[in-house]
């Protein structure tokens, strides 16, 4: 992999905003760029302004009547970012996808060979909750023992 | 905010979210029939040059569609949130193609009404001004499908 991820962009909301942003349109008004990021208002003022203080995003205010309407453009600086980005997104895609078929045919060689086994982890005694589990960056509720026997 | 992008199912969620954008890029009815008035207008310029009496200035009949076509550019803009670059031909760009059509139809259809109506076929010059109005919104149909295509491609080709 050649090309380097910008950790500015690296999280999928701000990822989100710029990819579209790229994509073709000059300008992009608020609640369409919302609505097809399908993230929040809170959210995308919150990135968007960290984006236009890293210099990536240009911000235009203006109003409709009394409706407020604000516009946002990738600057030059931001459409080279997106674009890096992007192609070393593009490279990660592609060493894992010609990785992916020979592990999982390993994982499943593995599996058919392990016999099944029902012992809990090292170090977990019966009626001991173990330690909670990190899924989609919110920490779930700790596991019980039985539960653990049926993973 | 954690959550990261290096899962490279991060790009296929930008696919789908480029998808959703370019969804929004949709002609409405009255701008398909503003877009038909004002080629109407610039098609009957041969007419008007000919049949309005002598000092009559054409010029305010071509600035008030010239004034709707700006207008509908407005409204498609505040209405579909997108607003795409301006590209002149010499730029190469997916939709080059398409803008050369408009202008070769717009210079064929001009220049054969100028001849039907010199040779008295005046019939036949309102039939090429009406086909010369469909062909322009045929265009400005595929123009607008390149111009979603390129959203949802993420750029141009």
């Amino acid at each position: 992999v050649t090309a380097r991820p910008d950790p500015l962009i690296h999280p999928i909301a701000r990822l989100s905003i710029c990819a579209l942003l790229a994509s073709g349109a000059d300008w992009v008004e608020f609640a369409a760029l919302r609505d097809a990021a399908g993230i929040s208002d809170s959210v995308l003022s919150k990135q968007s302004r960290v984006l236009e203080e890293a210099g990536y995003l240009q911000v235009r205010k203006g109003a409709v009547g009394r409706r407020p309407r604000t516009w946002f453009r990738l600057t030059a600086a931001g459409r080279r970012a997106v674009a890096d980005h992007l192609a070393w997104l593009v490279q990660l895609e592609a060493s894992v996808s010609a990785r992916t078929p020979v592990e999982v045919e390993d994982r499943v060689v593995g599996e058919d060979r392990a016999e099944p086994s029902c012992q809990l982890p090292a170090g977990v005694a019966a009626g001991e909750s173990l330690p909670g589990v990190v899924e989609g960056g919110k920490r779930q509720k700790p596991l019980r023992k039985v539960d653990a026997v049926m993973m | 905010m954690d959550e990261a992008a290096g899962d490279p199912a991060a790009l296929e969620l930008l696919r789908v979210q480029r998808g959703r954008l370019a969804d929004r890029l949709r002609l409405p009815w009255w701008y398909q029939a503003g877009a038909a008035l004002v080629w109407a207008v610039v098609f009957a310029g041969p007419f008007t040059s000919r049949y309005l009496p002598r000092g009559m200035p054409t010029w305010p009949v071509f600035a008030a569609a010239a004034a709707l076509a700006c207008l509908l550019q407005w409204c498609l803009t505040r209405v579909t949130g997108i607003r795409l670059p301006f590209r002149n031909l010499r730029s190469p760009s997916p939709g080059r193609p398409v803008g050369i059509a408009i202008l070769v139809i717009f210079l064929a259809v001009g220049e054969t009404e100028r001849l039907l109506i010199g040779g008295g076929l005046i019939a036949a010059a309102v039939a090429a001004a009406a086909v010369g109005v469909a062909a322009e919104l045929a265009c400005l149909q595929i123009a607008l499908r390149v111009n979603r295509r390129e959203l949802r491609g993420g750029g141009p080709a």
